[in-house]
């Protein structure tokens, strides 16, 4: 019911095409393989919209990638991605190596800098020499190749956790050895999950469920274990050298 | 009125835009640019690149409302702020030498951001204000050098090259760009520093700082600068000077990232830790004194006091 | 705009501080001093809003004095920079605050120890080797964390206080003219050339 007396008054309207939707996603790259990983809660404010809303798409066999803030932007500047690169294949008969796609999303964001899309992207896959590889970037375009990043609500939960667990920040190493340049794909696992844990445990829009990417560069002797784990889906397209898995995890629902 | 007035008038900026926007519309479909990569610019179809823009009477301020401008923590979308950079020109040719840290808001958004941007072998670019401004108009201008030097069989210039991107920031100025940066590089007139901002200021110059920090940073460079500086000593005093900005500028921090500029193109000296420089030094590097530049270690066991003689020796 | 600087070296404290007073966009006066002498071995350079200024240091100077007269001893640089701090902390706390900032610099005659104590209209107090308030701060603290030596005589001291000052006046953009300088020993107070 309007409010009869407001009426009386002048009004002034904001355009405000934006809202915060909640939500972490988090990306690791490691020696041959990468995982990008998102929880599924979406939601605005203090309510839950929905426990199942992904926020990590695959893009190509060897690209994945992860946006996080605005979820009405993010979804539609996924679908804009996936139609360059389709045109991309078309024109060209393969896939768009992951570099270009990181400086194809630079561009696209930044012809939107004067009404950005409000959302955060991690794009994750593996380069042309096979190596892992994680891309992050703001709002306008500016990126920057890491070895790993979360971005969104718990950032600042699970980033300094990765810094000492990937990084090894503040750790010194026992004497006589020194730390692991890169980590296997079940220890980067283990700390995706228990990232996400920690984060639902002390951050409220963040839970419900746990989507990882895991994209696999040729020849990834991990590949036969990840066939084996269960709850691991494998979503390669079809000339696959590259392979693509999806983990599905639950998280608290609380 | 005013305002109406402007939404349909065909010489303000903001009608100029919105004809770009109208063309952009229209291409988007059938772009043949999109088809392929463009090297990643595609949108750059028409040579100019284009942009959307909120359809609204006044769309910067819509911009200002949104992204945030320094202060206001409600804004949703952080921009990149806080840094240190600065390059001079002495007998040896040019140091440009930067910090690492991105900040959004108190948040430390990221400790290994480079903010020196290589434009080409002979040209570097620094990053001070937004990070993504810099990063696709430095990018931007790497392009248009590349076809200046296609087009007249010579590099471009420094002065022009800076001019270029100047002119560029300047058709934008009042949208919201916000950029502080230096163009660095070695051309036939010798070392050469352009300083360029969003506002359209253009200046040559020996020595310049920029950001956050740069006051810290000025502090120590002026003190320490002179023309006939050695190679060694130079690279020294750019190091030692984002150290101090880095130790007392809070948005500044990280590691400093160290480049030379001489007569065969730049090369990158190295990365430096800050905090290793200030308990440790900057390692085994040429120009380096030994031991930390921290002020509590550098005077360690000194003391102010001064008792008589004879109590001293008692 | 006011700045002022401070440096300790061995045996002295080196106080130096902007000699303009200003209204406006107006210099009202080109010669003030703005450093007081609290007591034979106790100097403090004083800036912020102006009438606070100069009621509050002249509040501070007489009840130095009084403790004087009342004690026949003189408040040591650490008692006098404490209680200095604590009338702040009542001050921002009480119905119409003074907005100083200080810089208190001292000789401990029983030490044998030059002091030198910041201190701001919060009511804020820090012992440092050296210190500085206003826009010249931004410019003086790199240059002194890399320049500074507590053992530095009063010769190389002037030295590095003057380096200071020609980087506020190469790189501030509404630096003062002229500072006034003055010293303080196991001799006491005195003014210096600069």
């Amino acid at each position: 019911m309007p409010d009869m007396n407001s009426l009386a008054h002048p009004q002034q309207h904001q355009f405000n095409p934006y809202t915060e939707n909640g939500g972490t996603i988090l990306a690791i790259a490691g020696e041959d393989f990468t995982v990008i990983a998102g929880d599924t809660r979406q939601s605005e404010g203090y309510s839950i919209q929905t426990r199942y809303a992904p926020k990590v798409f695959r893009l190509t066999d060897k690209a994945v990638l992860a946006v996080n803030g605005f979820a009405a932007d993010g979804n539609m500047f996924v679908k804009k991605v996936r139609q360059r690169l389709e045109w991309y294949r078309h024109a060209h008969a393969k896939d768009m190596p992951l570099r270009a796609i990181a400086r194809l999303i630079q561009t696209m964001l930044y012809a939107r800098r004067f009404f950005p899309f409000y959302v955060y992207n991690i794009l994750g896959g593996i380069e042309e020499d096979g190596s892992g590889a994680v891309y992050s970037f703001d709002p306008v375009g500016s990126y920057e190749r890491e070895a790993c990043r979360a971005a969104g609500a718990a950032q600042s939960l699970v980033q300094p956790f990765l810094d000492n667990q990937i990084y090894f920040k503040n750790q010194t190493p026992a004497q006589d050895t020194s730390h692991p340049v890169h980590l296997p794909l079940h220890s980067v696992l283990a700390l995706v999950i228990d990232s996400f844990t920690g984060a639902t445990e002390r951050h409220i829009e963040v839970g419900d469920g746990l989507e990882m990417y895991v994209v696999l560069a040729r020849g990834n002797p991990a590949l036969q274990s990840l066939q084996d784990l269960p709850g691991a889906e494998e979503v390669t397209g079809t000339q696959a050298e590259e392979r693509v898995f999806v983990i599905r995890r639950d998280l608290k629902k609380d | 009125m005013n305002s109406l007035a402007q939404r349909f008038s065909t010489t303000s900026p903001l009608a100029h835009f919105r004809k770009i926007q109208r063309l952009a519309d229209e291409d988007e479909d059938v772009s043949d640019a999109a088809w392929g990569s463009q090297a990643g610019f595609g949108s750059l179809t028409k040579g100019v690149p284009t942009f959307t823009v909120p359809n609204l009477p006044d769309p910067t301020a819509f911009l200002r409302l949104h992204t945030d401008d320094h202060a206001d923590p409600n804004c949703r979308i952080k921009i990149q702020h806080g840094t240190t950079t600065l390059a001079f020109r002495f007998q040896g040719g040019v140091i440009v030498a930067v910090d690492s840290r991105a900040t959004a808001g108190s948040y430390v958004a990221s400790g290994t951001v480079k903010k020196v941007i290589e434009i080409n072998p002979y040209l570097l670019g620094t990053m001070a204000g937004g990070a993504a401004d810099c990063q696709y108009w430095e990018t931007y201008l790497g392009i248009h050098c590349r076809l200046h030097e296609l087009r007249n069989r010579e590099r471009i210039s420094v002065s022009a090259a800076s001019k270029y991107l100047s002119n560029l920031v300047y058709g934008y100025k009042g949208m919201g760009l916000s950029m502080g940066t230096m163009i660095c590089g070695w051309d036939k007139t010798g070392p050469t520093i352009f300083y360029v901002d969003s506002d359209g200021t253009r200046l040559k110059g020996d020595l310049f700082s920029v950001g956050s920090g740069s006051t810290f940073a000025y502090g120590v460079l002026d003190q320490g600068y002179r023309w006939d500086l050695t190679d060694e000593e130079a690279q020294e005093l750019g190091r030692r000077s984002i150290y101090a900005a880095g130790h007392r500028d809070a948005f500044s921090g990280n590691t400093c990232n160290l480049y030379h500029v001489k007569e065969d193109g730049w090369r990158f000296i190295g990365n430096f830790d800050i905090s290793k420089m200030h308990y440790e030094g900057p390692g085994d590097v040429p120009g380096a004194p030994g031991g930390g530049y921290g002020y509590a270690l550098r005077v360690e066991g000194k003391s102010s006091a001064n008792p008589p003689v004879a109590e001293a020796a008692a | 705009m006011e700045t002022s600087f401070a440096i300790t070296g061995k045996g002295y404290v080196l106080v130096a501080a902007d000699t303009t007073a200003a209204r406006s966009i107006v210099k009202m006066k080109t010669d003030e001093d703005k450093i007081k002498i609290l007591s034979p071995h106790l100097l403090m350079a004083y800036s912020g809003e102006p009438g606070d200024t100069i009621q509050f240091s002249e509040y501070v100077e007489r009840n130095i004095r009084l403790y004087q007269i009342r004690n026949t001893l003189t408040l040591g640089p650490s008692a006098a920079a404490s209680w200095i701090r604590r009338s702040l902390a009542d001050s921002i706390r009480s119905r119409r605050p003074y907005a100083v900032n200080l810089l208190v610099g001292g000789y401990d005659t029983s030490s044998h120890t030059p002091e030198l104590y910041w201190i701001d209209y919060l009511g804020t107090l820090t012992k440092i080797p050296f210190g500085a308030h206003g826009y010249g701060s931004y410019f003086a603290l790199s240059l002194l964390d890399r320049y500074h030596d507590p053992e530095a005589s009063l010769e190389e001291g002037i030295a590095t206080l003057k380096r200071c000052l020609d980087e506020v006046a190469k790189r501030l953009v509404v630096s003062p003219g002229k500072y006034l300088v003055k010293v303080v020993d196991k001799d006491g107070v005195r003014e210096i050339e600069i």
